[in-house]
């Protein structure tokens, strides 16, 4: 079997699990529905490493392998097929994507348990890994585009799956249509490919793209304009990020696996697959960059005072795909794909650690109510942490080396990158501190009645009701099961949470700059081509990086031990001196209502004023009416005519046979 | 086999003539069989179909009326054979889901003399003949709508008659006027496509021609603001004639556009060409503005034909290969879309009471995921979700605009996400959310799944082979648009952008 | 006999005949006034054919006299369903068919 056999079934298995699942689900009993679906992504991740050593042997200049499947539409110069890429990234990607989709559907097989949609959620999230699959196997732009957009149909599903919840149903339409701009971006950027360069397959785009553009051609630039309005749509970067906290509405596997692993970093994969192109357009990459970097300080600064667990998490997510973005743009593609990495992995446990936290807060997701629960639960505790520790670049964890790894590349691009590399150590700042504010609120401190009663052994039962509106709700389908879950209790979750630790803390071997660069020369067959192919930071400036980073991280997590451990109660005096600041923060910088006002509402009246001014008085009345009036008007002398009098109608009739007599008299005369 | 396109034509009329003579209660049998019958002959003729071979295939030519020139012509292309196949696709689910007590087998007449014009309509390649069929449609729609209509019926369909009659009227002028001016000096009148797409008429004259069968055209399709008569036809119609009226009826307006007003007057279709492409972009940000602001179930979906026919005329007037080529992909579409999605409104409808209000409508698909299954890949298929066949013709379409005419092409990429806006909102409205008021929660039943679920089927493989329907169309559109869009000077190098 | 003072009484006849169709107001009284105007247009056709030998005009009088009994009857029928169903026998109130 070649590698590209391979590919076929690493798609070939989701796809499956989804169809074994949706058309059997009235007779699976309790949790198979789930097994099932673990197990299919379990194939898929095989046959990505079996793709990878097939891909491997080959000498690096082939490491490109294109099949095509069949034709999928073909018409004038519009040519697509259905078509996969088996290279080092596609190949990186998938291992990702699957090995963590892995983990989180075991993850899954405990969290749902007694959830009346069980098997319906395992088929939407066999059919999310197949999409994200065939998003970064597809080899041309329309297949990309198909992927892209039944990514972002899986999110929707997933967002909303609890559906009778109308804030779910909300958030999900929200989600649905920003991803529906990121795909109509896309669509303009691959016209503007196709009418230039003739083809829609990466391989050929990016062939003819060099002899087409000029660089920073205005074309050239404007494509990959709409290809990053088409990234951050789905990566949630500014301004099209307001989904991602609301999306936070869907179960905590979801946020784990769509909005912290894979989906959110389908456009930095994006920006990363199309790097000839940025590399005609620097602009582009520099607005890219500008954004990425911009993203990620707003995002550690809401991140700063959410009291929602779970949406703390979201932001973080937001700000450290912002790294990623800014280390593809910067054209630093290994570093940002390390990163990417090494997010998802502790991203993934964060969140799961998350989900048992919510488990045993039966449901409330508000960290005000939270504390203490250090000794009830010391699995989601060490977990938890380790993931923390990874995210605020703790030194020899996973998350230092990636992300000081693009700051060291971006302060060596030199120019006004210093100023983002700055910025980038800023947010490394703001993270630590946020990381640890939800440490030290969740674990530290004095217990609360959930934690002292889980202490006990009992986990605690609360009315269902939606964590943002407090709103009661049942148990029933289309609202979450009425079973709560902790790790400690629950052997799949702790199967699928402790890899995710180890990796978190030790992933980041495969990048210690000057000792093992694997990542690294793993991707170059793909990334060699690239401009900035040689240019690499000193090993020294490196580690003077890594150093920087590690002291900042130190004392993020000082402050915050200082604020929430030792002295308790400042952050609410600062809340108060800093009233307006915090409301300002609190509100996400007024994005949501901005929106709102600009898009929203002229919508919505435009549409109220077409339905009761246009359709009403323009079509109906005046064209309707006015054509009905017209005519009866016209016709309104004979119509005065006929008056239903005998006697006018025989008048009538003798008048005009004596004025026909008399004609003929006087003619014939 | 030999296969006779009068055969496809007439069966339906025969089956319908058989059901009215038998007893009650067979007629929709009779009926049934014959619908099934013509889907069959369809899908033979799908099969045979060759797309290689240039011109009309199995053509039929008859004398009718020598002394005008009229005559009797039947015959298939890649423009026409989609537009076939779907009108013997989307009569079979109707058939079987109508279900009247009174007048039962009028009923199922009149719905075959309607299959039988309309495929006429489709298949005709003499004008006259077009014309004939274009204006016999109108009969049995309107005692469909006025007869077994619900609410204001007679408004409706007295506002739907004279909409479209005026437009017919007209467009018989400028037929007849085309027919008599392109004769040449001591030449014999004709008809016959064939022949008048060799002769030529000044071009003064082919302005004012192709205008009024625009007018016609624009009514039956509908584009804003021939619209008028939708509100009261679309609230007032039996769910299946609503089906056939939305997903059939109107593409034999912009089949016209592609069969008569493109290949024989070039030169006054690209002299219309800005206008028609602004009514068509209004016609998406319309429809789709309206489509997310109405309370009715139905008038979402009949907004947004309007603002899917606004695209398939974009594509047509793009004059651009890959242009036309969405656009006729899409009249395949959106017809395949539209059926289930009316039949499921009558599902749902059947489940609140009645009630069509998305105010009293909502969480259906707590007991109905079947149906909400279906009604979600219906949903996402409207919104030409990629990976959808829908997001091929638009995107062809958008691809066809862009080349010319960019910007036009930007504003109609708006209406690609409103429509996601409005199809969202109506699935969400009535299957997700708390309990309407009304709603009874019960899972589709199985005749309605029966007329539903081959339908879907057809949307989700069309969606995963595009190609089947691309490959076949692609010459005959290509050919249909060549005159005109040599006239409109697009020359592909050119760069679009500064 | 001079053919004009027979021509001068049928149009005597007829006048009062067409006055009466267009005053009065009972349709019965109209229907006779209508009779009178047919005689009165037979009486000229008896006229003139006495005036030219020629017994054409006395076989049209007949034939208009079948019509009008034809025409009688019917606008009696129509008179007595008015009084049958008690609708005012006045042709001025029966002006349904107006446009």
């Amino acid at each position: 079997m070649t590698a590209t056999s391979y590919g076929w079934l690493v798609l070939a298995f989701p796809l499956a699990g989804m169809l074994v699942v949706s058309l059997s689900w009235r007779v699976l009993p309790g949790r198979l529905a789930g097994w099932i679906a673990s197990a299919a992504i379990l194939g898929s991740f095989v046959s990505a490493i079996l793709a990878l050593i097939d891909m491997q042997d080959l000498p690096a200049e082939e490491r490109h392998l294109v099949d095509s499947a069949w034709t999928y539409a073909a018409t004038a110069d519009f040519n697509a097929d259905v078509s996969i890429l088996i290279d080092p990234l596609s190949v990186f990607m998938c291992l990702v994507v699957s090995g963590v989709s892995f983990l989180i559907h075991v993850y899954s097989v405990a969290y749902m348990t007694g959830d009346h949609g069980h098997a319906r959620f395992f088929a939407y999230l066999n059919y999310f890994v197949f999409s994200m699959l065939l998003l970064v196997l597809a080899a041309n732009f329309v297949l990309l585009i198909v992927g892209w957009a039944f990514v972002g149909a899986a999110s929707y599903l997933l967002i909303s799956f609890w559906y009778r919840r109308s804030t779910a149903t909300h958030a999900g339409i929200k989600a649905f249509v920003m991803n529906v701009i990121g795909d109509v971006g896309l669509v303009i950027a691959a016209f503007l490919l196709l009418d230039h360069t003739g083809q829609l397959d990466y391989l050929g785009v990016f062939e003819r793209a060099p002899e087409v553009f000029s660089t920073n051609d205005s074309t050239i630039v404007w494509a990959c304009i709409f290809i990053l309005v088409g990234a951050f749509a789905k990566s949630a970067q500014l301004p099209l990020h307001t989904w991602l906290p609301d999306a936070m509405e869907g179960p905590t596997p979801v946020s784990a696996l769509i909005h912290a692993a894979t989906m959110v970093t389908a456009g930095v994969y994006l920006i990363a697959r199309c790097f000839p192109l940025f590399d005609l357009a620097p602009t582009a990459a520099d607005i890219g960059a500008v954004i990425g970097t911009a993203t990620l300080v707003f995002a550690a600064t809401v991140a700063l005072v959410q009291t929602d667990l779970k949406r703390v998490i979201a932001y973080s997510t937001m700000s450290q795909i912002g790294y990623m973005v800014l280390g593809v743009s910067a054209a630093a593609y290994g570093a940002g794909l390390f990163h990417l990495m090494t997010h998802a992995f502790f991203k993934a446990l964060l969140f799961m650690g998350a989900g048992s936290i919510i488990g045993a807060m039966a449901g409330i997701q508000d960290m005000d109510r939270m504390g203490g629960f250090r000794r009830a639960m010391p699995f989601t505790f060490v977990t938890f942490t380790i993931g923390a520790l990874a995210l605020a670049g703790f030194p020899l964890t996973a998350g230092w080396f990636s992300k000081d790894e693009i700051l060291a590349y971006t302060l060596n691009r030199g120019g006004g990158f210093v100023v983002l590399g700055i910025a980038g150590y800023l947010g490394a700042a703001l993270t630590a501190f946020y990381a640890f504010r939800m440490v030290f609120r969740v674990f530290s401190g004095k217990a609360v009645p959930e934690a002292e009663e889980l202490e006990q052994g009992h986990l605690a039962h609360g009315e269902p009701q939606n964590p943002m509106t407090g709103e009661v709700e049942d148990t029933d389908v289309g609202f979450p099961g009425p079973e709560h879950v902790v790790a400690e209790r629950s052997w799949p979750m702790k199967f699928a949470m402790a890899p995710l630790a180890v990796l978190a803390l030790v992933a980041g071997v495969v990048g210690i700059p000057g000792v093992t660069d694997t990542l690294e020369h793993f991707l170059e067959p793909t990334f060699e081509s690239s401009t900035y192919a040689e240019d690499h930071p000193s090993t020294s400036s490196e580690w003077v990086g890594l150093a920087a980073g590690a002291i900042i991280s130190i004392a993020g997590i000082f402050v915050a031990f200082t604020f929430y451990v030792r002295r308790r109660g400042i952050t609410l005096d600062l809340r108060d001196r800093y009233r307006r600041v915090h409301d300002f923060l609190w509100h996400k910088w007024y994005f949501d209502e901005l929106y709102d006002a600009v898009f929203v509402r002229p919508a919505a009246t435009a549409g109220s004023f077409g339905r009761r001014v246009i359709e009403t008085d323009v079509v109906q009345g005046f064209i309707v009416g006015g054509a009905t009036g017209v005519v009866r008007a016209g016709t309104s002398f004979a119509r005065a005519i006929q008056t239903g009098f005998l006697r006018a109608y025989a008048l009538l009739l003798f008048f005009g046979a004596a004025a026909l007599l008399l004609y003929f008299l006087i003619s014939s005369s | 086999m030999t296969i006779h396109l009068s055969i496809i034509v007439f069966l339906p009329l025969a089956a319908g003539l058989i059901g009215a003579a038998l007893p009650r209660g067979y007629a929709r049998w009779a009926m049934l069989a014959g619908t099934v019958a013509v889907l069959a002959y369809a899908v033979v003729l799908l099969a045979d179909f060759d797309s290689s071979a240039r011109g009309l295939q199995y053509v039929t030519d008859d004398e009718w009326i020598p002394e005008l020139g009229i005559r009797y012509q039947l015959g298939v292309d890649g423009l026409n054979l989609f537009m076939v196949v779907l009108t013997a696709l989307a009569w079979v689910p109707c058939t079987l889901v109508a279900a009247f007590r009174e007048r039962e087998r009028l009923f199922f007449f009149w719905l075959a003399l309607a299959e039988t014009a309309v495929l006429g309509v489709f298949m005709a390649q003499d004008l006259a003949l077009f014309i004939v069929f274009f204006d016999l449609m109108l009969v049995p729609f309107y005692f469909l709508i006025g007869g077994w209509g619900t609410g204001d019926r007679v408004r409706a369909t007295t506002m739907f008659v004279i909409y479209t009659l005026v437009g017919s009227l007209l467009m018989l002028a400028a037929a007849i006027a085309l027919g008599v001016l392109a004769t040449p000096e001591g030449g014999e009148i004709s008809f016959s496509l064939a022949v008048l797409e060799q002769r030529s008429v000044p071009e003064g004259t082919q302005q004012w021609i192709v205008l009024l069968f625009a007018l016609a055209f624009f009514v039956k399709a509908p584009l804003f603001p021939l619209h008028g008569w939708v509100p009261a036809t679309y609230r007032s119609t039996s769910i299946p004639v609503l089906a056939l009226l939305s997903a059939v009826l109107s593409k034999a307006g912009v089949y016209g556009f592609l069969r008569i007003v493109l290949p024989v007057m070039p030169e006054g279709s690209q002299h219309w060409q800005e206008l028609f492409i602004i009514v068509a972009v209004f016609s998406i940000l319309y429809g789709s503005i309206l489509a997310f602001s109405q309370d009715n179930i139905r008038m979402v979906v009949a907004y947004s034909s309007i603002a899917q026919l606004g695209f398939i005329t974009l594509g047509i007037f793009a004059l651009e290969d890959k242009g036309a080529q969405g656009a006729v992909f899409q009249m395949l579409n959106h017809g395949l879309v539209v059926v289930p999605l009316f039949l499921i409104i009558g599902v749902i409808a059947a489940r609140a009471h009645g009630s069509q209000s998305l105010e009293q409508l909502g969480g259906m698909a707590f007991r109905a995921p079947v149906l909400a299954a279906l009604f979600l890949i219906v949903s996402f298929a409207t919104l030409a979700m990629p990976g959808s066949a829908n997001f091929i013709g638009e995107i062809l379409v958008l691809f066809g605009t862009f080349e010319d005419k960019f910007v036009y092409g930007l504003v109609a990429s708006i209406g690609v996400i409103l429509a996601s806006v409005y199809m969202i909102r109506l699935f969400q409205r009535t299957m997700h959310n708390r309990v309407g008021p009304k709603v009874e929660s019960r899972e589709i039943d199985g005749l309605s799944f029966a007329a539903i679920a081959p339908v879907v089927a057809v949307i989700v493989a069309l969606g995963i082979y595009p190609s089947f329907v691309v490959e076949r169309t692609e010459r005959s559109t290509v050919q249909s648009i060549e005159a005109a869009k040599a006239l409109s000077g697009n020359d592909p190098e050119i760069s679009v952008i500064k | 006999m001079d053919i004009v003072w027979f021509l001068v009484l049928s149009a005597f006849i007829f006048v009062i005949g067409a006055t009466g169709v267009l005053t009065r107001r009972n349709p019965l009284v109209v229907l006779l006034c209508l009779e009178l105007m047919l005689n009165a247009g037979n009486l000229a056709l008896v006229a003139f054919s006495r005036m030219h030998g020629n017994e054409g005009g006395q076989v049209f009088a007949l034939i208009v006299m079948v019509i009008a009994a034809c025409e009688v009857v019917i606008g009696l029928g129509i008179i007595v369903a008015m009084y049958r169903n008690r609708l005012p026998i006045d042709v001025d109130e029966m002006s349904e068919l107006r446009g």
